[in-house]
């Protein structure tokens, strides 16, 4: 028995042996060489062109497209003195420029032995980076952002092949060249010997016409380098400077345009980027600059007439039919896939509902949210009267019970024929909003169960609910005249509504009583509330009315793009230009191909003639709580 | 073995498990590299397709590579102190300040800055192919010129401008056990007729060594890609090893190949 047992055992490791040796496994099943340890930055190649360097309109070999060079001519240093700007971190392949150190180690199953990720620590911005080695899928599209993104990588053979989504904008040069959010970066990390060998290819569809390609090389160190850290903390830069200033050149008035071209004997052409300046043929164009100037004049400002720009990514807003639950932290979770995004909070008490989605799904939303919380809905906010956000207030009101109003003076009121509410007394959820919401809801002749009956007028409206302050607070003339934001304190998230829209320009729906004048004193209010856990990522989190998770950084970027907007505007009619020439000079093209629209409920043109209007008339509609 | 103890016997039933375990992986390998005859080719054991057309990708040192070179007595300070950024010394700096591109014309000698140490840093494009199964042979249509790189022992006398490479492939196994290899194509060049590191002048001598490493990279955006990390030593003019990268893409045709003659200027 014994011998027939080893026997057996004997074949079966052979058997096993001949598995494993015998597959002729492809490169991809390598497992790669070990480049653990300590790096920096080496080589002699671009010299002058670390983080944080780079002279203005020097953008020779990055293929951006016309609203990457529009973002980038528009693009002042002084940028960088915004708040959210000082600490922000670096993304890939930005960090691999930074002369800084790298350390790489891997995280191995304690029980298998097999790479779970290869992780990854810049010293330049302290940017922790993972990448996962385990063949876990990339998060979905409406998941948060950061400076690090999130990558996957492979072996093949002594290439260490990673992809990275998820990434936030960032700079792939020191002088305002970017990449956006919509980035993806697929890079290969190649040893040979005490030398890596790094290649990045960044796509984007935003900014980019073309891949942007780089090479660095990386030495080991043979010693543990001392400088590890880099201390940044945010504080007062610009102390006279207004909130709402962002520093910006105006297109076609740039005073440095051609501080570069002169100093270097650059044509102009040269300096302003574009897949073409890659390629070998552009050499033959850099020989008569005079003749090249008046081409890259033209690329200085907006190509009048040219085909308005639209973001093509939809992701982020899914519309398979189904709601997607996102935990964003503490006790909040944000659902997508039903118009506007939802917010929920849960605990010991009913759920706080911020917004009720489009209302097509409905019932489906109120099924994910029993996955969450055995209890019912109990309060419901709704950020606006906009109906991607209400469109669910009669049903997910409906699914919700109030006990906090049972048997209060509440339930003793006249019924609803008379008073339009105060029928079955916290047997549904509260609904909650600012005032002119409610007249406007009522105006508009909405269902009486779809309208907030609990109103708040002014200022702040707060509660104590599931073991955390919940503040709602008013943004007069934003999006609209009755725009509230709900801060979910011990949980650290912030629901925003439409005054913060990460797929599109904001609604500034002027006829609501919304202005661009509000929307970024919102903003700003927004940014005043907001904390970041670690060099602009993190901390608190932010659920925009539209679109993926997003942290202050990401506000930060969406604050300046209204702001500087609004500038160009206003510039505009103050030399006199009327609405159809500032449409026509598309002061939008650096952000069209990110937040522009031309369908759909709200076009890039409806949002520049809300600007133009608002800007031109400076002057509020009156809100209905004031008739 | 019945009055072997047991533990004793569990060492030995794993020893021979090993054994055999070993044996296994040595019979697998065998039927591959096992059969009586000369071994393989380096063309037919080589890790990577390196053949095709592939054009430069000029993103780094841009302005050097792309714009006509100016002498670096004329370079404003602040491009990589001068020097752009190569680690020369003072010696070579005399020279590179005396560089005159019409003197190199006027000596048929406008092919300085396309020898092995900088060709591949030229806007242009390349043509791959194996000029037998043992050598692969590179074509540059920037200054039409040819560099071969021969596997096995050194072939030819050098001192011309693309010198004596001497190519080998730089593997590792890919899957446990031998699988597929996968790797860089390694090569080692020298015996040069002295050239420039760059268009401007900046020299390197007849001792130089060139060490290049050929990685071909399979993006998931379906772009391919030749990365050459190139190492210059020299002891006469460089006070460290000069290092770069340089990248090219990979063409599906010989598009825009246009063999141009060697420039001075």
């Amino acid at each position: 028995m014994r011998t027939l047992t080893t026997g057996y055992l004997l074949i079966l490791i052979v058997s096993m042996s001949a598995k494993v040796f015998g597959q002729g496994a492809p490169v991809v099943e390598g497992t790669g060489v070990d480049i653990s340890g300590s790096w920096s930055h080496g080589g002699h190649q671009d010299a002058g062109y670390q983080t944080a360097a780079g002279a203005l309109v020097d953008y020779g070999g990055i293929p951006m497209n016309e609203a990457g060079r529009l973002y980038a001519l528009a693009w002042d240093a002084s940028r960088q003195t915004l708040r959210t700007e000082q600490c922000a971190g670096y993304t890939v392949p930005y960090a691999f420029y930074s002369p800084g150190n790298y350390r790489y180690w891997e995280e191995r199953d304690p029980y298998t032995q097999q790479l779970v990720a290869i992780h990854m620590y810049f010293q330049t911005s302290e940017v922790n980076r993972t990448i996962w080695m385990d063949g876990r899928p990339h998060p979905p599209a409406w998941a948060a952002h950061t400076f690090a993104g999130f990558s996957t990588g492979q072996w093949k053979g002594n290439v260490l092949n990673i992809t990275t989504t998820h990434l936030k904008h960032g700079y792939v040069r020191g002088n305002g060249a970017s990449q956006s959010d919509e980035a993806i970066v697929n890079e290969s990390v190649i040893r040979h010997g005490d030398r890596l060998t790094y290649f990045g290819e960044t796509i984007d569809p935003v900014w980019f016409d073309g891949p942007f390609t780089k090479t660095v090389i990386n030495l080991r160190n043979v010693i543990d380098p001392t400088a590890w850290l880099y201390a940044c903390e945010d504080g007062e830069e610009i102390l006279a400077r207004a909130e709402t200033k962002v520093p910006q050149y105006l297109w076609g008035q740039h005073p440095y345009l051609r501080e570069y071209a002169d100093k270097y004997k650059v044509p102009l052409l040269g300096t302003l980027g574009g897949a073409e300046t890659t390629q070998p043929e552009f050499m033959a164009k850099l020989k008569d600059a005079a003749a090249t100037n008046a081409a890259a004049m033209a690329e200085t400002v907006p190509v009048k007439g040219a085909p308005q720009q639209y973001n093509h990514e939809t992701g982020a807003e899914p519309n398979d039919g189904e709601i997607h639950i996102l935990p964003v932290q503490g006790n909040v979770y944000m659902l997508v896939g039903d118009g506007g995004n939802i917010a929920v909070q849960v605990g010991e008490e009913g759920a706080f509902v911020v917004d009720t989605g489009a209302g097509k799904l409905s019932d489906k939303v109120l099924a994910a949210i029993r996955t969450l919380t055995p209890r019912p809905i109990q309060f419901i906010v709704n950020t606006s009267l906009h109906s991607a956000h209400t469109g669910g207030n009669a049903r997910l009101s409906a699914g919700g019970k109030d006990p906090s109003i049972q048997g209060s003076f509440f339930a003793g009121q006249a019924p609803r024929e008379v008073t339009g509410f105060f029928v079955n007394v916290g047997e549904s959820a509260t609904l909650i909003a600012q005032n002119n919401v409610m007249i406007r809801m009522q105006d508009a002749k909405a269902p009486a169960d779809m309208v907030p009956p609990d109103t708040y007028l002014s200022g702040r409206r707060r509660k104590w609910h599931n073991g955390e302050g919940v503040d709602m607070f008013y943004e007069p003339y934003a999006s609209t005249d009755g725009d509230t934001i709900v801060h979910f304190r011990g949980s650290e998230v912030i629901a925003t509504g439409d005054i913060f829209d990460m797929l599109h320009y904001p609604f500034i729906d002027f006829k609501s009583g919304g202005s661009v004048q509000g929307e970024i004193e919102a903003l700003n209010n927004l940014l005043d509330k907001t904390v970041y856990k670690h060099d602009e990522d993190g901390g608190t989190m932010i659920i925009p009315g539209h679109g993926r998770l997003s942290d202050e950084y990401d506000l930060g970027e969406y604050r300046q793009m209204v702001s500087i907007i609004a500038d160009r505007i206003q510039a505009a009619i103050k030399s006199g230009a009327n609405l159809d020439q500032v449409k026509a000079a598309r002061l939008t093209a650096d952000y069209d191909t990110r937040f522009g629209a031309v369908s759909g409920p709200w076009t890039t043109d409806m949002f520049v003639e809300a600007v133009y209007t608002s800007l031109k008339q400076n002057t509020r509609i009156q809100s209905p709580g004031a008739r | 073995m019945i009055s072997i103890k047991p533990a004793t016997k569990t060492a030995s039933f794993l020893f021979k498990g090993t054994l055999l375990v070993f044996a296994s992986a040595s019979l697998f390998a065998q039927g591959r590299a096992g059969r009586a005859g000369p071994p393989p080719s380096p063309q037919a054991i080589a890790p990577m397709d390196m053949t095709g057309y592939w054009v430069a990708v000029v993103v780094e040192d841009w302005r050097y590579r792309m714009l006509p070179p100016i002498n670096i007595t004329k370079v404003v300070a602040g491009r990589g102190g001068g020097q752009l950024g190569v680690p020369i010394n003072a010696e070579a700096r005399k020279v590179a300040a005396a560089w005159d591109p019409a003197k190199d014309e006027a000596a048929g000698e406008q092919c300085r800055s396309y020898g092995a140490a900088n060709i591949m840093r030229m806007p242009g494009r390349v043509h791959i192919t194996w000029q037998d199964d043992q050598t692969l042979k590179l074509e540059t249509d920037a200054g039409t010129q040819t560099r071969l790189f021969h596997f096995g022992a050194p072939q030819g006398q050098g001192g011309d401008w693309q010198g004596v490479s001497q190519a080998s492939w730089d593997t590792i196994p890919g899957g446990r056990g031998g699988g597929q290899m996968s790797g860089a194509l390694k090569v080692v060049t020298n015996k040069l007729k002295p050239g420039y590191l760059l268009r401007n002048g900046i020299p390197y001598s007849a001792n130089a060594t060139v060490t290049e490493y050929y990685d071909r990279i399979d993006e998931p955006s379906g772009n391919t890609y030749l990365v050459i990390t190139t190492t210059v030593d020299d002891p006469m003019y460089l006070t460290q090893p000069y290092l770069t990268a340089t990248h090219f893409k990979k063409q599906a045709d010989a598009s825009g190949w246009n063999p141009t003659p060697c420039a001075a200027r």
